[in-house]
């Protein structure tokens, strides 16, 4: 970062924004790439390694500063009767400013990381829009 | 053992409370900040968990710090807090810890400087140097073919950004403590360069003139 080169010579050049590719085949967003913004947690410009469990779930609420919860349902079987019921868990994971358009109801895919916060572990990877669903019952 | 660094003390995150379910135990215990001055060195070892140790120093003055951009590390004096993100109490209270900004003594670099490339650094003009220096300066003087072209090769990369020759001719220079004195019992770091530099002079600026 502070490689003689770079000091002498960028005067307000590129700006050498860091950014990396997180691996796994995820793309780095464009934004991230090319942005203003600082986030330590964003997977692209932070420091933060995804590793570990890759899921998805469904955006429900945006309420909170650079963090959002999504909701992931699954079936859950009974044995006793042969039939599945409906289960879901909320789940708070971490939203960079490089994803600039999501709103409710999205599909998201989040990777495991290490403890952002109390209840944050996950950070938003990608983020696919849906067609215009709300909070029915879609299984992944 | 009153510091405890438990989880069950807290609330779920749906925001029931957590009943009790132990006491406290020893792998969850916390231990006093060190909040370590400027000062001759006094470092206390702590036993900890597992039998290892952890260096509490409890004031220091020397740490080794790098350029950079150069590459080189030496070890320095520390003279001076001048800023701390956190608390301006700590800066008042000379306390060193990781990510504040001291000033340190740059003689160890500008030596090194001097005998790498044989050019001056931050030297006042009008100002007599030692004999030692002169003849650290000058030994391009008396230099073999070999010599002088190694030192050619060298000049064209011994710029030194401007807002760093001006600290050097004090003497004195910004650095950051990159390492946790309470932990490891020693303070190195690294010297402010580039936009860092820029940043940190700038609140120093606006502290001085408040």
């Amino acid at each position: 970062m502070n490689k003689k080169e770079n000091l002498l010579s960028t005067k307000g050049k590129k700006n050498l924004r860091h950014f990396k590719n997180v691996g796994l085949g995820f793309k780095t967003p464009r934004e991230a790439m090319e942005g203003h913004y600082i986030d330590k947690k964003c997977p692209f410009t932070g420091n933060i390694s995804i590793r570990g469990r890759i899921l998805t779930g469904t955006v429900i609420k945006m309420k909170m500063q650079r963090t959002i919860v999504i909701r992931r349902d699954y079936l859950h079987y009974v044995k006793k009767y042969n039939r599945f019921e409906k289960r879901h868990k909320n789940m708070s994971v971490h939203l960079s400013p490089c994803f600039r358009d999501v709103q409710l109801g999205d599909i998201v895919t989040v990777g495991e990381c290490r403890p952002l916060s109390k209840t944050v572990r996950y950070n938003t990877l990608k983020v696919m829009k849906s067609g215009g669903s709300k909070k029915s019952f879609s299984k992944f | 053992m009153g510091i405890s660094r438990d989880k069950w003390h807290k609330r779920r995150k749906t925001g029931g409370r957590m009943n009790q379910m132990r006491k406290k135990r020893k792998f969850e215990l916390g231990r006093p900040g060190s909040n370590t001055k400027l000062g001759p060195r006094r470092i206390h070892t702590v036993r900890t968990m597992g039998g290892n140790k952890k260096y509490r120093a409890l004031r220091l003055d020397t740490g080794n710090f790098s350029w950079g951009s150069e590459a080189i590390s030496r070890k320095t004096r520390m003279i001076d807090v001048m800023y701390n993100a956190s608390n301006n109490e700590l800066v008042r209270t000379k306390t060193l810890v990781k990510s504040c900004i001291v000033q340190i003594d740059a003689t160890p670099f500008r030596q090194w400087y001097e005998a790498h490339y044989a050019s001056p650094l931050g030297r006042k003009k009008g100002v007599k140097l030692t004999e030692a220096e002169e003849k650290v300066l000058n030994k391009m003087d008396n230099a073999s073919k070999k010599l002088k072209k190694k030192y050619e090769a060298r000049k064209k990369l011994a710029k030194v950004e401007p807002a760093l020759e001006e600290q050097f001719s004090a003497s004195r220079v910004l650095a950051k403590i990159s390492s946790r004195p309470g932990q490891c019992g020693r303070c190195d770091g690294y010297i402010l360069e580039g936009k860092e530099l820029e940043f940190y002079l700038r609140k120093l600026k606006t502290k001085k003139g408040k």
